[in-house]
């Protein structure tokens, strides 16, 4: 159903945005990310020198990864024009369930939350793509669940009895760099490898960019969905762990905020909320970006709130982008 | 898809001129069944709830939630969403306690000034989302982190000296009914009116119908938006200085979770998440099941770990049950 049916098109079409002024906001919504990383490190080179001290890199650079993993997730969700709200209550529930339950390292246990967070992403994306409820809504009535389910569960006790396995993805290092960092490097190369040189990649795209000529065009559409929720899930439960083992111990507060994050870091990163557009890379760009400005509130001594405030402004000015972008683009 | 001209079509639900035809709707027979059925059930079972006090309290009680849905109707009434709602009635809020200072001549004006607080917010809220085309949901989520941020910077514990007489604004009674009750019932009367009567209730429904549609039917599409985002700011605002007659301090953990009470409010009550369908009449029904519900928590001392729990299922139970597509 184009604009073309009305004899009214053409002329509205003409005084349309110049093809010069489209080019550039997409420009912006691909590159926002990187250049923004840039000109904040430089920025921090200058007026916040302590940012560059070796401790702090590396804290950077796990937290980093664990919001890497999360936005990766994010994105594929965001591929498929979803959402996933439920990412900070299973990212909990899964370490809880691993850490409250074991000292060494336990096949069972880990299973148990595997199966947790892939229940919990089928259950996403079957309301989302058979049920056709607007995912927001879909996941979060899960986050209210899950959040409740872990409540029940812990009664709001912290733990702190992380396994050794886990404390070496969390803090140990291979080299100078940190395993959480190698462990978000290698689910990136994956997630790449797959969207880019496979066919259950190029479904996903297909699926976001036009949802019914991707059906006629013979992809499960609503498999692929499906899909996607589940690898968001596990993704959510994997950083939990990282996480987990990073901190040392459980509590309620664990994975907060990486509702509001997951979705700025992949959506600065060049990800559109209407969906089929977005890469790996850009969503680490992403990640990268908001980790560094949320750690350099706390280097340059600033009210621990402002991060709110500045993860807040980071989705809205991104958003504002990618809407702009969605929209030019879409015409 | 949902480009067809039945979107732009009046409701079903709306009255013709002069008609007071009441809008006889399954999900709306539904939920009041079910108030009634949740309220004489939990009446038989407990004497402390069926006492009279207790059921003005029940009424009282739903004042704050219904403000924050009233506002969330009129936004996703209009295919948008506001997930802000809470905050921007703890921030609005939380400047008028800081303001204070026992004050009471100052009661009248910071009222405005919450008020106007709110409304600002909510413009705020509508100006982007119609003029860069950005997903709603994602800008209100956003301004959520913005505004606990900022709330956070105003106060990190309770603020503010009320002066008593602004908490008569929550005692006050009118025979055997508290004023703010009244006036409540009044406030949802004028809603319904302005949604099912007048052009700018007209207007929400066809915009969250088809913003297309609507647009080449030449209704004002970013005017309407911007000015459910601004009513939901403002009936936020109001919420939070209620709250603030009730509690007498600025508390910078007040009104939080209402924001997801208020759509799972509006969902209860029947209304397409997606806009253009539903009525507010429905989200009144949704309103007060949450109010009895959480009145019989009280009462039987439900640990809050399970409350939410039971939150969750409703609305899970809620969103599998929910309306699919947009023709009736």
């Amino acid at each position: 159903v184009s604009a073309a049916a009305f004899p009214s098109a053409r002329v509205l079409r003409s005084t349309g945005p110049s093809p010069a002024f489209v080019r550039a906001v997409d420009l912006a919504g691909q590159w926002a990310a990187p250049v923004a990383l840039l000109v904040v490190l430089l920025a921090a080179a200058v007026f916040v020198p302590k940012f560059y001290e070796p401790g702090n890199l590396t804290v950077v650079a796990i937290q980093a990864a664990v919001l890497g993993i999360v936005a990766v997730g994010q994105m594929l969700v965001l591929l498929v024009a979803g959402l996933d709200l439920s990412v900070n209550a299973v990212l909990g529930l899964g370490a809880v369930i691993v850490i409250s339950n074991q000292q060494g390292f336990s096949v069972v246990t880990v299973l148990e939350a595997l199966a947790i967070a892939v229940g919990v992403g089928l259950a996403n994306g079957l309301l989302v793509a058979w049920r056709k409820v607007p995912p927001f809504i879909a996941t979060f009535g899960m986050l209210i669940f899950v959040g409740g389910a872990r409540l029940a569960y812990t009664h709001g006790q912290a733990s702190g009895n992380v396994p050794g396995w886990l404390r070496v993805v969390g803090i140990g290092q291979l080299g100078p760099l940190p395993n959480a960092t190698l462990t978000w490097l290698v689910i990136l190369a994956l997630t790449g490898g797959i969207l880019l040189f496979t066919r259950y990649g190029r479904w996903i795209y297909a699926v976001g960019a036009n949802y019914e000529a991707a059906r006629y065009a013979g992809v499960p559409t609503r498999e692929v969905v499906v899909a996607c929720y589940v690898a968001c899930s596990v993704l959510a439960l994997v950083a939990g762990l990282v996480l987990s083992g990073y901190i040392g111990y459980v509590d309620q507060r664990l994975g907060t905020d990486f509702n509001v994050n997951s979705i700025a870091a992949a959506i600065v990163g060049g990800t559109t909320f209407s969906g089929g557009r977005g890469n790996p890379l850009g969503t680490a760009a992403g990640a990268i970006l908001l980790s560094v400005l949320l750690d350099l509130v706390v280097v340059a001594g600033i009210p621990i709130n402002w991060q709110l405030a500045v993860q807040g402004l980071v989705l809205v000015l991104a958003t504002a982008i990618q809407g702009m972008r969605g929209h030019l683009l879409g015409r | 898809v949902a480009g067809t001209a039945s979107a732009i079509a009046p409701p079903a639900a709306a009255p013709r001129l002069g008609g007071w035809r009441l809008p006889i709707d399954g999900s709306i027979v539904f939920i009041y069944a079910l108030v009634l059925l949740v309220g004489v059930g939990a009446g038989m079972y407990s004497e402390r709830f069926r006492d009279p006090n207790n059921l003005t309290n029940v009424l009282r009680q739903t004042i704050v939630l219904g403000l924050l849905a009233i506002g969330q109707s009129l936004v996703i009434l209009a295919g948008g969403i506001d997930m802000s709602v809470a905050l921007i009635a703890r921030l609005s809020t939380l400047v008028v306690a800081v303001l204070f200072g026992n004050n009471e001549a100052l009661i009248v004006p910071l009222l405005a000034v919450g008020l106007a607080i709110g409304a600002a917010l909510g413009l705020i809220n509508g100006f982007i989302i119609t003029r860069v085309y950005a997903s709603p949901f994602i800008v209100t989520f956003g301004m959520f982190s913005i505004l606990s941020g900022i709330s956070l910077a105003i106060a990190s514990g309770p603020v503010g000296k009320i002066p008593p007489a602004y908490l008569t604004l929550y005692d006050a009674s009118l025979g055997p009914l508290p004023v703010s009750v009244v006036v409540m019932a009044l406030i949802w009367g004028v809603v319904w009116m302005v949604t099912t009567r007048t052009r700018f209730g007209r207007a929400l429904f066809a915009v969250g119908g088809s913003q297309r549609v609507a647009r080449l039917s030449a209704i004002n599409v970013p005017r309407t938006l911007i000015g459910a985002y601004v009513l939901s700011g403002l009936f936020a605002a109001a919420g939070g200085l209620f709250i603030l007659a009730r509690t007498g301090v600025g508390d910078p953990k007040m009104a939080e979770g209402l924001d997801f009470q208020s759509i799972v409010a509006v969902a209860l009550g029947g209304m397409s998440l997606s806009g253009g369908r539903g009525s507010i009449l429905g989200t009144l029904g949704g309103v007060l099941l949450l109010g009895v519900v959480a009145n019989m928590f009280n009462i039987l001392q439900v640990d809050s770990f399970f409350q939410q729990l039971i939150l969750g299922l409703v609305v899970l139970i809620t969103v599998a049950t929910y309306r699919t597509g947009k023709t009736t």
